[in-house]
């Protein structure tokens, strides 16, 4: 799963958190320790990478590692 | 009297004769009134855009096309009296705040400021190529320079373009507060230290797009001397709020701006907005009663707030605050900064500025400045 190790490099660059605490099930404010700016970085962080736009509302949904997962699988499928 | 000292505050090609904006106030605290009063002596005045369709009387309307009627007629109100720099004030934690920032935009006003949230995304309606071609600029309010970093890195990168001035607002300012709760008395987070970070981060982007991205601090600046010292500091001008409350063409209703005289130092307090953020107003026995866990019974007007779990908060925010702004403040209460409890009479806007020159010029002249 190439894509989920990008992830999760984002992540624990962003979040400063070990790679094993970045699970699929893991939740970016509480499990992660994200807080409202950390998630908008991490939102932008995945467009830069995946070279995708991720509106408000689909944003706000992502709140799992796991979700978050999916969702770019999802958008870069071609 | 004209200060001789203080600065115009220049953003883009407009040219405010003095470096102040009176901060827009929600719900209907400023109004066209408080704002064109502002402007016609020189300063920046400001309509606070948010939740004023409540404040409309037809009960069976529909809120949020009423939001929309309101402000434009806020806007063109202010600016039939005035023809000095009017801005609007939009949250972007509205359900309604792309409309609101085209209104703004459609109506010609001079600036739009943003707070509440950062504004990454551009209404639909709102190609980012236009930004550089519309008259209307952009002002986000920032708590720290991480967020400042943030909307000014996404605008570059995707709309190659940056907002037009930035607004630091520190924690001690009135109604919403962009920190976590135990930040506000955190020394770490004065604003005069998120002032000068900001000062320092935004020099990239200024260099990248060669354009000055004027500093507005704002939160807790009260006096002429106040203002001296931030723009030491950095600034290049203040937003002040909680002043203009306690000001005879506030939009307020008289029992609004008599809870900022009545308050003493103790009665100004933080709570958790149904937002999503703390907030700072003066206690009263609503507080009281919601902070003792009392639910204060609501049908929620429309979902005015992206953040709201109207199901589940104890109150509305919008109904509790346009009661207070119309002076019940039995089923409301009144959103203020830290120092309103200094505030002890009402006076004109005219005499407020005058003051406000009066003490920078002493503060300026007692550090030496000369003209
Ligand atoms: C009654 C009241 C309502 C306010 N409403 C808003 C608002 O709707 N949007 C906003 O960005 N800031 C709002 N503010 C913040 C002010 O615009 C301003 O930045 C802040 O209060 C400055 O601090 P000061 O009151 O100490 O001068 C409000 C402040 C007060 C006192």
């Amino acid at each position: 799963m190439a894509l989920f190790d990008d992830v999760r490099n984002i992540i624990v660059e962003q979040l400063h958190v070990p790679p094993e605490k970045v699970t699929l099930e893991a939740k970016f404010i509480e499990d992660l320790g994200a807080d409202s700016l950390d998630t908008v970085e991490l939102i932008m962080a995945f467009e830069e990478k995946f070279n995708l736009q991720i509106s408000e509302e689909e944003a706000q949904k992502l709140d799992t590692v796991g979700k978050a997962v999916t969702y770019l699988e999802d958008k870069t499928k071609t | 009297m004209n200060s001789i000292k203080m600065p115009k505050l220049r953003i883009g090609e407009l040219e405010a004769k003095m470096p102040i904006i009176q901060g827009g106030m929600s719900v209907g605290i400023s109004l066209a009134g408080l704002a064109s009063a502002v402007a016609k002596l020189g300063a920046i005045g400001v309509i606070g855009a948010s939740g004023i369709g409540m404040l409309e009387p037809d009960e069976a309307g529909n809120y949020k096309e009423m939001e929309k009627k309101a402000l434009t007629r806020e806007i063109r109100k202010a600016k039939k009296m005035t023809d000095g720099i009017i801005g609007v004030n939009i949250m972007v934690a509205l359900t309604d705040c792309d409309d609101l920032i085209m209104i703004s935009i459609d109506e010609g006003v001079d600036l739009i400021f943003i707070g509440a949230g950062l504004l990454l995304r551009l209404p639909k309606v709102l190609p980012p190529d236009r930004l550089g071609e519309i008259a209307t600029k952009f002002v986000p309010i920032v708590s720290s320079a991480r967020a400042m970093n943030i909307i000014f890195r996404y605008w570059a990168k995707n709309y190659n373009y940056i907002p037009d001035a930035v607004v630091v607002e520190g924690p001690l300012a009135g109604g919403h507060l962009g920190f976590k709760k135990e930040q506000i008395n955190n020394p770490d987070y004065t604003l005069e230290k998120i002032l000068s970070d900001v000062v320092n981060a935004i020099k990239p982007f200024e260099q990248q797009f060669s354009k000055n991205i004027p500093i507005i601090a704002a939160g807790g600046i009260y006096t002429g001397e106040d203002i001296y010292k931030v723009m030491q500091l950095g600034a290049h001008g203040v937003q002040m709020a909680t002043r203009f409350v306690a000001t005879h063409e506030c939009d307020a209703s008289i029992e609004f701006k008599k809870a900022y005289i009545k308050c003493k130092k103790e009665d100004i307090i933080t709570i958790n907005s149904p937002v999503g953020m703390p907030g700072r107003a003066i206690r009263n026995q609503y507080l009281k009663d919601v902070s003792m866990g009392i639910r204060k019974p609501f049908k929620c007007p429309w979902k005015c707030l992206k953040t709201c779990e109207f199901r589940k908060v104890p109150y509305c925010i919008a109904l509790a605050l346009t009661n207070a702004q119309k002076g019940n403040l039995e089923e409301g209460f009144a959103f203020a900064g830290a120092d309103a409890y200094r505030v002890d009479k009402i006076i004109s806007v005219k005499e407020l500025i005058d003051t406000l020159l009066e003490e920078y010029d002493e503060a300026a002249c007692g550090n030496g400045d000369t003209v």
